[in-house]
């Protein structure tokens, strides 16, 4: 009889499936031991290291606490970057230990130095790279890190900074003038993708370390010249120096995903085999060389994509913070378990930048309407920005007024915001020729043709959709037909090159000074610039390049706010809103509180993390 | 019959070229373009930054390139014969190993962002595929037996309004609902591990400090939600098609016969109308092998999981072209391949086919 299938054979078969399975997961698991046991082991070997250096330390009979023992010493010098944390610690609820769980909305593709090039991974590059000198995040001056002092030449061609005595890498090996010397020749090697970074690092002709002592030598003297400098992540020689060997290493280091190395407060837990899309997990770098390593155990970073998804995990207490929209703010104020739970700030974050509209004065070789000063004031008359503001924003943003943060010193306060109003903007479009001649509520100019154009915007935000909208009535007020035009991204790129658009509206970042030479100056109209609506004013060119040589910063900042009326008075740009951010963060966290950069937990710069958790309110034991 | 697979194995290399460029073209002639500019104007940079990003990245990937020049790159590049780069600026002609190059927009190599999120795609469509045909089979099948009854007019109705049901907002109710505290914390919001799950054994295990679920168990629980997610809608067109194949055979000659014989109504639905109904369904099966690397997006960026889905229209997002290509290479190679085995297994299932 012909055997055929039945049940018993199909179990036979299951069952030895199943036998084949689980020794295989067997023998997964043994090799998941291996694995720790190995990290272990080099833990060990680590720590052994700095077991016989510690002996040797002691038998030398040299006081051990070197760093500490100048503490009382340094009081407005070398600690001043630890001050406001040992105020923290001297609270009598002060505690260590706990988790900080946060989560990105995208997964960063890379941590390495240079190559990425992300905001996120700038947040996890703050904590576990130092650099020579921070901002402290209250009076915005430079306080000393791991240079201890410094001094530039008049010219301001020339910064030499003393490096700090007893800094070490996570690893144990000194931090010297060296290693901030190769760091600069490091990242000016052509074979490493850090293009972002020599755009800047270009005005630097060069680096000596010599004893204790670096010296950066400027090719010409640039307002941000020390920023750049002191904000240099310091890169470890003996670990990075094999890439710049050849182009195939270097290419290691281009394509690489975690080589993240440095002798901050923190260091990738995971650093060896961490890949995009997985939990970043930080933690106290055992060896760092200030007032305290850590106060929390760990900081976790997630990946979640979705909005919901993050909210939930938020609201079941897996996360600690969380990033609102205005209206999801609003919602959530309004949620009393959340509102019990939780801290909320509303704070300008300095990166955070602001949004606006450019005026294209010239489309196709021929002046627009835009190309006349007074259609450009009219237009910004006619931009409710309090309304925007309002209705769009929730009142979680302010009107810009200019391309300079409103808290920085740049910002000439003198100027006054345009209000909304229709009066005056039809008084300067009829001076400009635009009246309503035949009477069909459309203003016509000189030669008949009706005042109509596009105003491009990027697709996919409701924000922006519910802008554009409101534009649309206010400009149809003062007889000005306006068209929103949703554009994907490519296509607004390609608008933005060939210039063939009327107005676009975009956003810039920003920080508490900057440089608008890429965006305003005449030369930046050609290709590569980013003065795409072709704006041209010479006696605004020759104030910037001043500015921008200027080193002593009371005359840069009245070239800054000279500059900022030519553009108040210009127009080229409608500016429209600084927004705030909207968070909320656990409540068991103490010392979270607004400083004049933002929140107090680092952004533009390094800066020590200063919340903590109490005792009895922690979460996470390990 | 092997001339007539060599015949269509050669005859996939034109095919392959023109799906290859037709995708190009699409990409290099669609408004914007391919190049640098994508990446580098959004809101992250500084305009000073942002120059400096765009001419590094053209001259790297050569995006500044002519078109046919850049495809042509492109071909040498993953073609197994070609011309080599050896050493200083020498090129050799011959055989090589084929490079699917890099992406400019993520500056890693494809093949490792692939060989990243490929695994855990597979994972997901090899537990979610098994778990689709059994489930639509076995519901196919029932209806079919008891045609017009309650259960198949039930089972007709649910399947069909599982999948009118957009997997977007079944996700995102699942997770409010089924992952809340505020109303059922049952399942993981996001992503396929606990916090802390790396340290833990990879087996269940229990010891005096309690039951710790360990690694697998762990993934298995965050792969539920995205598992029924990725299944639910595909019930009805299987279980529909299942339905029809048995109903037909059931009313067929053999069946007529078999039940003539004595045989029991249970020994006629599965020994002899199952067997003969399960051939449509195999023909549909040829579809799954190339299926099984495509990610589903929504699923995976509901629930924050890195798979092919993401990269994919991340990628065509900024238009990365070195991805887009590689993968529609590696879909294009594989659906050729399948449908030539199931011409193949045409004609050694029926006689009647020939290909002389």
């Amino acid at each position: 009889m012909e055997k055929r299938f039945g049940p018993k054979d199909f179990f036979l078969f299951v069952g030895l499936l199943l036998v084949l399975l689980s020794v295989w997961l067997l023998m997964f698991q043994v090799d998941r031991q291996w694995e720790f046991i190995a990290k272990v082991e080099k833990q060990i070997e680590e720590q052994s290291k700095d077991l016989s250096e510690l002996r040797r330390q002691v038998l030398s009979g040299r006081p051990l606490n070197g760093l500490n023992e100048n503490r009382g010493q340094e009081a407005n010098g070398a600690w001043q970057g630890f001050s406001r944390l040992a105020e923290i610690m001297d609270q009598n609820n002060y505690a260590q230990g706990d988790w900080i769980v946060d989560a990105f909305s995208v997964s960063s593709p890379t941590m390495t130095p240079f190559v990425a090039g992300d905001a996120y991974a700038a947040i996890i590059q703050q904590l576990v790279l130092d650099t020579l000198a921070t901002r402290d995040p209250e009076t915005l001056e430079w306080l000393p890190l791991i240079a201890t002092q410094w001094s530039s030449s008049t010219d301001g061609l020339s910064f030499t900074f003393t490096i700090r005595d007893g800094v070490r890498f996570a690893d144990g090996e000194a931090l010297t003038a060296a290693d901030v010397e190769f760091t600069y020749r490091f990242l000016m090697d052509s074979k490493i993708a850090a293009p972002r970074t020599r755009a800047y690092f270009n005005r630097i002709e060069s680096v000596r370390a010599s004893g204790n002592k670096v010296t950066f030598q400027m090719n010409e003297p640039y307002f941000a010249s020390f920023e750049i400098i002191a904000q240099m992540p310091i890169l470890a020689e003996h670990v990075y120096s094999e890439y710049l060997e050849s182009v195939t290493k270097a290419e290691v280091f281009n394509s690489s995903t975690n080589l993240l190395f440095g002798s901050g407060p923190y260091r990738m837990a995971n650093a060896n085999d961490w890949l995009p899309g997985q939990m970043i997990e930080l933690v106290p770098n055992e060896r760092y060389w200030g007032l305290l390593s850590g106060t929390f155990s760990k900081l976790i970073f997630k990946t979640i994509t979705t909005d919901t998804a993050r909210l939930t995990e938020f609201k079941n207490g897996d996360l600690d913070v969380y990033g609102a929209r205005p209206l999801e703010y609003r919602d959530l104020m309004d949620d009393q378990a959340i509102v019990e739970r939780t801290k909320n700030f509303e704070y300008f974050n300095p990166r955070g930048g602001y949004s606006y509209i450019a005026w294209n004065q010239l489309k196709s070789g021929k002046s627009t309407v835009f190309a006349d000063r007074k259609v450009r004031q009219a237009m910004t008359y006619l931009t409710d920005r309090q309304r925007i503001a309002d209705e769009v924003f929730l009142g979680y943003a302010v009107a810009a007024n200019g391309p300079f943060n409103p808290l920085g010193k740049q910002n000439n306060k003198s100027l006054p915001t345009r209000e909304y109003d229709i009066e005056k903007a039809k008084r300067l479009l009829a001076e400009a020729g635009f009246l309503d001649r035949d009477g069909d509520g459309v203003i016509e100019s000189n030669t008949g043709e009706p005042f109509t154009f596009e105003l491009i915007y990027p697709s996919g935000s409701d924000d922006y959709k519910r802008m554009m909208l409101l534009l649309k009535d206010s400009y149809v007020r003062a007889g000005i037909l306006m068209e929103p035009v949703p554009t994907q991204w490519p296509m607004v790129i390609d608008a933005l090159d060939k210039k063939n658009f009327d107005a676009i509206s975009l956003a810039w970042t920003a920080g508490f000074e900057v440089d608008i030479y890429q965006m305003l100056h005449s030369s930046q109209t050609e290709p590569g610039g980013d003065n795409f609506m072709n704006y041209k004013n010479a006696n605004f060119d020759r104030l910037i390049e001043q500015a921008r040589g200027e080193m002593d910063e009371a005359i840069r900042m009245d070239h800054w706010h000279r500059v900022h009326e030519i553009i108040w008075e210009d127009q080229p740009y409608t500016y429209l809103m600084w927004r705030k951010s909207l968070v909320f963060i656990d409540g068991r966290f103490e010392n979270v509180k607004n400083v004049r950069s933002g929140i107090n937990r680092g952004g533009l710069w390094r800066m020590p993390l200063e919340w903590y958790v109490s005792a009895e309110q922690q979460k996470y034991n390990n | 019959m092997i001339n007539y697979i060599v015949r269509r194995l050669v005859l996939m290399f034109p095919t392959l070229i023109g799906i290859t460029l037709m995708v190009f073209s699409i990409m290099a002639l669609a408004p914007g373009g391919v190049g640098a500019s994508l990446l580098t104007r959004g809101g992250d940079l500084r305009p000073e930054e942002r120059a400096a990003m765009e001419a590094y990245i053209n001259e790297r990937y050569g995006l500044d390139k002519p078109l046919p020049q850049q495809y042509l790159r492109w071909l040498n590049n993953v073609s197994p014969l070609g011309f080599e780069k050896v050493d200083e600026g020498e090129e050799r002609f011959g055989f090589k190993v084929p490079d699917l190059g890099m992406s400019f927009a993520k500056n890693r190599s494809v093949t490792e962002l692939i060989s990243e999120a490929l695994p855990i795609t597979l994972l997901l469509n090899l537990l979610s595929v098994p778990f689709i045909y059994t489930f639509s089979i076995i519901m196919g099948v029932y209806s079919a037996r008891y045609r017009g009854s309650l259960l198949d007019v039930g089972l007709g109705t649910t399947n069909l309004a599982l999948y009118s049901l957009p997997v977007i907002w079944v996700g995102t109710l699942f997770i409010v609902f089924l992952s809340s505290e505020e109303y059922l914390n049952w399942f993981p919001t996001s992503g396929l591990h606990s916090l802390g799950s790396n340290t833990w054994t990879f087996l269940p295990t229990s010891s005096e400090t309690g039951f710790q679920r360990g690694y697998l168990l762990d993934t298995f629980w965050h792969l539920i939600l995205p598992l029924i997610c990725l299944s639910y809608s595909s019930f009805a067109f299987l279980s529909k098609l299942a339905r029809t194949a048995v109903l037909e055979n059931l009313q067929s000659d053999y069946a007529r016969t078999a039940r003539a014989k004595g045989a029991s109504e249970a020994s006629v639905l599965w020994n002899h109308v199952f067997r003969n109904s399960l051939l449509p369904l195999i023909t549909i099966t040829a579809g799954i092998i190339p299926g099984l690397l495509v990610g589903s997006v929504v699923v995976e960026s509901i629930f924050s999981i890195d798979g092919m889905g993401r990269l994919v229209v991340d990628s065509v997002m900024v238009r990365d072209r070195e991805v887009v290509l590689s993968i529609t290479l590696i879909i294009s190679i594989l659906t050729l391949i399948s449908y030539l085995i199931v011409d193949i297994c045409y004609a050694i299932a029926d006689p009647r086919v020939s290909y002389e």
